[in-house]
């Protein structure tokens, strides 16, 4: 179906694809792996007709094709789903799922009734109740990755990319939307399929390729390779050394916050937890239980509709940032690019962000002691970069997640809250940030990592906390900690 | 989401239709107050004539700010349609020169030219890439000077009859102002209803997603700059009508006056959201605040001030919600 | 809106290549105007002259201030259409003393203050109400506008001091004084800016508004204080530029709203807020005021000013300051 030879694609200064050859077969789930930067997205926008190839030739359906823009992919009938969202936040779902591929009646008008119809339809054999009326900027993000998911369903895609589809939904919905990739494979779609989920790889797919700094690394029938040869692959490491050894157990550390009942209008009812020092707690549950608004609540980013923060001693009813970061707290941020980092400054400024005083002297920065700060950073938290006055814009997610943590550990006296620390990350950048956490808690920190990512819920903490449906639904100490019971404690009623 | 009853779920529609039309009643509500404030303080207020008058002078408004609400759409913005409007009164006034044998040749051409300079204008935005503000302020400068190298002064006059474009009428109503209404209506079905009408509010939306997934994102920048250009080129034949001769600053006040009808009537600056007709009441409720307040006696100065305040007012009122984290 | 952050191929470019187009995209600005200086130059020795270099400094300096302020509203994703407003409605303001100097405090006293509220208005409905800043401005222009005119009926009368005449059109050596008002200003602004904490939270605030919440910046506070600073600029140009012009009509000020902002962005300060400085910014104003200037002495008809002022804004525009988007 589709079949890439030699592509090359350079941009001002930096080789992001080199000699490439893929190809991909209709009828066949066509796994994508690689490490962050290797080249998958730059790839995908090569076939999707975003960038044009520096050197080589593409051909797709049989015939020699060098599209000129986005356009000319989609007629002729490739879909990507990118990892960033493609949607319109003001129209309908309804809408975004037919733009581009419009019901129409007669006369050539939209036809708004049978749109909607038509995409109650779609909506239903995915599994989700979406109200096909619903503003998109009104959806969860786990239901506008469907929306993105029906998208590619309404119209006749000949080859399909997904990039990380699954990064923000889970259980049922992925289970739903491998369903109905086995049958566009059935009926003879061509699928490329992009996840840092390697048991979502060796579960579904029939070949996978592996792609490391822009070349070609190997492609391989999925059934011949195991875990490890694909980590190897794709690193030059192996799987069990991903988490760092499990520390001993410490004496019962004492208790540095202590969030009671806890609500947020209409996504938390009352959910307590308390941190301890030197211990990571793992805050574990559905995308949709109310893990990030109640670190956000936490943190004094979302007001508190009930419930307080106890820290040392001292009841806060109502909290800022601003008086979160003089507790002594930080927060990484699940979206990094969106709310995380000032893109347009340097690794120096985004580090000291949140500790502007103490680079400060009477009203004026100290550059110098700043530039010190984060050339400290840069080499404790091995952040690959130019140096200090690097601009983030230009570094890696990985990298990027580094600076985000440098400038939150700084912060952070007592409490470290990590949001997804590694999503979008590649392996090496996750092994880095594992490190860091380890670290930080040895030194004493409370940390309180939320993740999506079970394996890393269960390799990296002392203690798991477990949400459900907005409540805290359980909590696991050390040795009951397994990937069994945290999926009971989040799913429970849903599984019966 | 599984608990979501019935009830709720009309309720959520309900409040949906009432999010997407807030604008349309903020401009109806402020008509409306504005309608009942007049028909206490002045009996001639009443008056049919006068409503008629307040829908005829609405007219220069309404046409120019039809063009700005599709650019504004896009998350644009056109600064140089008082420049044009300028340009195209002159060169229509001097062109005809009170002879009526060229007229139709040289309306087309007018049109044409709007259309043309308008799409000047969106080739800047999409092959420049530079901010529609600083592409069409610029164009407007540019049009401003070429205006006052062909007239320093009033240039030109219209031919015996041209006038009727802009004083016929329609029965008891002025046609002009009729047709306006009609072309408003016409706008916003194929907004609504047609494919290119949904790409416009897509491009608005997110233009990097509208690119990415295909949707031909240039030539919707392309057209809605043509068609202000083209909606300006026919105000200035409107104004033209009505003042007689071209004078060269004739439209300057209409580039930000265009702005005001758009925002009043509940259509975003950032792009995707908002429709025409609330741009329509907005112009109706510009002309209708300038009619109350001759009647209150107020100078032209202060009226202006009133007009500064009902932006702030309408605009107050859908404040767009903040970015938030969660 | 799209980002106006390249997240592609930005990676790992050869260092080399790399610097020279970061020195460009850094320097083209100066680079231009060195340029455009040595056209006009070339073209009408007259250019050079002391004289007329004397008279672009002064022509150059009530801009240049207010360009200082637009850029801090530029900065943190605003932009203010009053500042024009607010020049001449100092001004006028100033016209109801007595007109000699021992009034000179209270002028400057109540034009600064109308400056002030206007910014603070500005930047309460920016920040409170959630207003787009292109509309609060230009409301609060046009509300202004109306009280102006309402206060002087159309028509005032007077000047201002003799002081700000001075200091508006006067000069020593040829080098006119109101360049010492702008260095005093721009040396004040530039160390706030670049030196100061304030500057730094005004950068993270434009560059992203969801990080500066994040990590407890007052970005409320800022931005209202970038609008203030603006406001309060403008009223100070508004009075140097009747005492240069000499007679303080209701136009004072009347086309700076627009080229203050095209200044900014000539000189790289980015709409989409967070880039830019103000050396660069008030290098676009140089630029729009030398070629103003060079229209006249080289005797086109007045018009092409307009002509060349527009095409100027695209070119240099679509130049330096292309979106990144």
């Amino acid at each position: 179906m589709l079949s890439l030879t030699d592509i090359s694609k350079t941009f001002p200064g930096v080789k992001a694809l080199q000699g490439v050859s893929l190809d991909v077969q209709s009828g066949e789930i066509h796994a994508l792996a690689g490490e962050n930067g290797a080249g998958k997205s730059t790839l995908t926008r090569v076939i999707a007709g975003v960038h044009a190839p520096t050197e080589g030739t593409m051909s797709f359906a049989g015939q020699p094709v060098a599209w000129t823009s986005p356009r000319d992919a989609t007629a002729a009938g490739i879909h990507v789903i990118y990892q960033e969202f493609n949607l319109f936040p003001h129209l309908s779902a309804a809408e975004n799922i037919y733009i581009g591929h419009e019901r129409r009646n007669a006369l050539g008008f939209v036809d708004h009734r049978r749109t909607r119809r038509d995409a109650a339809e779609i909506l239903k054999r995915l599994g989700v109740a979406i109200d096909p009326d619903a503003l998109v900027n009104e959806l969860s993000v786990a239901d506008q990755q469907m929306v993105e998911i029906a998208r590619a369903l309404v119209h006749d895609v000949k080859l399909l990319i997904l990039d990380e589809p699954t990064a923000v939904i889970s259980g049922r919905e992925v289970d739903l939307l491998f369903e109905r990739l086995h049958a566009l494979k059935r009926d003879g779609v061509a699928i490329v399929y992009i996840s840092h989920r390697l048991e979502e790889i060796f579960a579904h797919c029939d070949r996978v390729s592996v792609l490391k700094d822009g070349r070609h690394v190997a492609t391989r029938n999925v059934a011949d390779i195991d875990r490890d040869t694909l980590v190897s692959l794709m690193v030059g490491r192996d799987m069990h050394e991903l988490f760092p050894p499990r520390r001993p157990a410490r004496a019962a550390a004492p208790v540095v916050l202590e969030a009671k009942g806890i609500t947020v209008p209409g996504r938390v009812r009352g959910a307590g937890l308390d941190l301890r020092a030197g211990t990571i707690t793992g805050l574990s549950g559905m995308v949709g239980s109310g893990r990030t608004e109640l670190a956000l609540a936490i943190f004094g980013v979302l007001p508190m509709g009930g419930g307080s923060v106890v820290v040392d001693g001292t009841s806060f009813t109502s909290m800022t940032p601003a008086r979160a970061i003089a507790l002594g707290i930080g927060l990484v941020t699940e979206d990094r690019k969106a709310q995380g980092l000032a893109m347009l400054l340097d690794v120096a400024a985004n580090v000291t962000a949140s500790t502007l005083d103490q680079v400060s002297r009477r009203g004026f920065l100290d550059r110098r002691r700043e530039t010190a700060i984060a050339e400290a950073a840069i080499q404790s938290y091995r952040v690959a970069c130019r140096g200090p006055s690097q601009p983030v814009a230009l570094m890696s997610g990985g990298n990027q997640q580094k600076v985000v943590v440098a400038r939150w550990a700084r912060t952070s006296r007592r409490v470290l809250i990590l949001d997804e620390p590694t999503r979008g990350v590649d392996v090496g950048a996750k092994m880095e940030i594992y490190r860091i956490m380890q670290t930080l808690a040895d030194e004493g920190l409370a940390i309180l990592m939320i993740s999506s990512e079970l394996p890393e819920i269960v390799g990296m903490s002392d203690r798991v906390v477990v949400m459900r449906e907005g409540a805290i639904s359980g909590v696991l100490e050390r040795d009951e900690i397994d990937e069994a019971a945290i999926v009971t404690l989040a799913t429970h009623r849903d599984a019966a | 989401m599984t608990d979501m009853a019935l009830p709720s779920r009309d309720r959520a529609r309900l409040r949906r239709m009432a999010a997407s039309n807030a604008g349309l009643l903020v401009v109806l509500s402020l008509l409306v107050l504005m309608l009942l404030i007049g028909a206490v303080v002045s009996d001639r207020f009443r008056t049919f004539g006068n409503v008629a008058n307040v829908f005829e002078q609405s007219t220069g408004l309404a046409l120019v700010s039809l063009g700005q609400t599709l650019a504004v759409l896009t998350g644009g913005i056109d600064l140089a349609v008082g420049s044009l409007i300028s340009l195209i009164i002159c060169l229509t006034a001097g062109l005809l020169d009170g002879d009526g044998t060229y007229m139709i040749p040289v309306l087309a051409g007018m049109l044409a030219l709007g259309a043309a300079i308008g799409l000047v204008n969106g080739l800047g935005v999409v092959y420049l890439r530079i901010h529609p503000l600083i592409v069409t302020l610029g164009m407007g400068a540019v049009l401003q000077g070429v205006t006052l190298l062909y007239a320093l002064g009033p240039v030109g006059s219209v031919p015996d009859g041209f006038d009727a474009l802009a004083y016929g009428t329609f029965g008891p109503l002025p046609a002009a102002a009729v047709v306006t209404v009609l072309l408003y209506v016409a706008t916003a079905l194929l907004l609504r209803s047609s494919r290119f009408g949904r790409y416009i509010y897509a491009v608005g939306d997110d233009g990097n997603a509208a690119k990415l997934i295909g949707l031909p994102r240039t030539q919707v920048i392309l057209f809605v700059y043509a068609f202000s250009g083209f909606f300006a080129a026919v105000t200035a034949i409107y104004l033209v009508a009505r003042f007689g001769s071209g004078q060269p600053y004739a439209g300057a006040n209409y580039t930000l006056a265009s702005i005001t009808p758009v925002v009043v009537g509940g259509t975003m600056l950032s792009g995707g959201r908002g429709g025409v007709m609330g741009t329509l009441f907005g112009a109706y409720l510009v002309s209708l605040l300038n009619n109350l307040l001759n009647f209150l006696d107020v100078s032209t100065y202060v009226q202006l001030m009133f007009q500064g305040l009902i932006i702030i007012l309408a605009v107050s009122l859908y404040v767009e919600k903040r970015k938030s984290i969660a | 809106m799209t980002s106006a952050i390249p997240t592609q191929g930005a990676s790992g470019k050869t260092r080399d290549r790399d610097s020279l187009v970061r020195f460009a995209s850094r320097n083209g600005i100066y680079l231009f105007l060195v340029a455009l200086f040595a056209v006009c130059g070339a073209i009408s020795p007259a250019f050079l002259r002391l004289d007329n270099l004397g008279n672009l400094l002064s022509q150059f300096a009530p801009l240049a201030i207010v360009v200082i302020g637009q850029s801090f509203v530029i900065l943190v994703r605003g932009l203010d259409l009053s500042v024009a407003s607010v020049m001449a409605t100092a001004a006028v303001a100033a016209t109801s003393f007595s007109g000699r100097d021992q009034d000179a405090v209270p002028v400057l006293a109540l034009g600064l203050v109308i400056g002030a509220a206007t910014g603070l208005l500005n930047g309460f409905l920016v920040t409170k109400r959630q207003v787009s800043p292109f509309l609060a401005t230009l409301a609060t222009m046009i509300v202004l506008q109306g009280v102006r005119f309402a206060w002087t009926h159309g028509a005032p009368s007077g000047s201002v001091p003799p002081i700000f005449r001075t200091l508006g059109a006067g000069s020593v050596d040829g080098i006119p004084y109101n360049i010492f008002a702008l260095l005093a200003v721009a040396a004040v602004a530039i160390v706030l800016l670049h030196k100061a904490t304030f500057g730094r939270q005004v950068y993270i605030t434009g560059g992203n508004p969801l990080t500066a919440r994040l990590v407890g910046i007052p970005s409320d506070r800022v931005t209202i204080i970038c609008y203030v600073i603006s406001g309060v600029l403008a009223a100070f140009a508004g009075l140097i530029l009747s005492g240069f012009v000499g007679v303080v009509d209701n136009w004072v000020g009347k086309g700076f709203e627009l080229n203050s902002i095209v200044a900014a962005v000539i000189g790289g300060v980015a709409l989409s807020g967070g880039r830019g400085t103000l050396p660069g910014a008030l290098a676009g104003a140089a630029i729009l005021v030398t070629v103003f200037n060079a229209v006249l002495l080289f005797g086109l008809p007045v018009q092409f000013q307009i002509i060349i002022q527009g095409l100027v804004i695209i070119v240099a525009t679509a130049f330096y300051a292309r979106q990144s988007a």
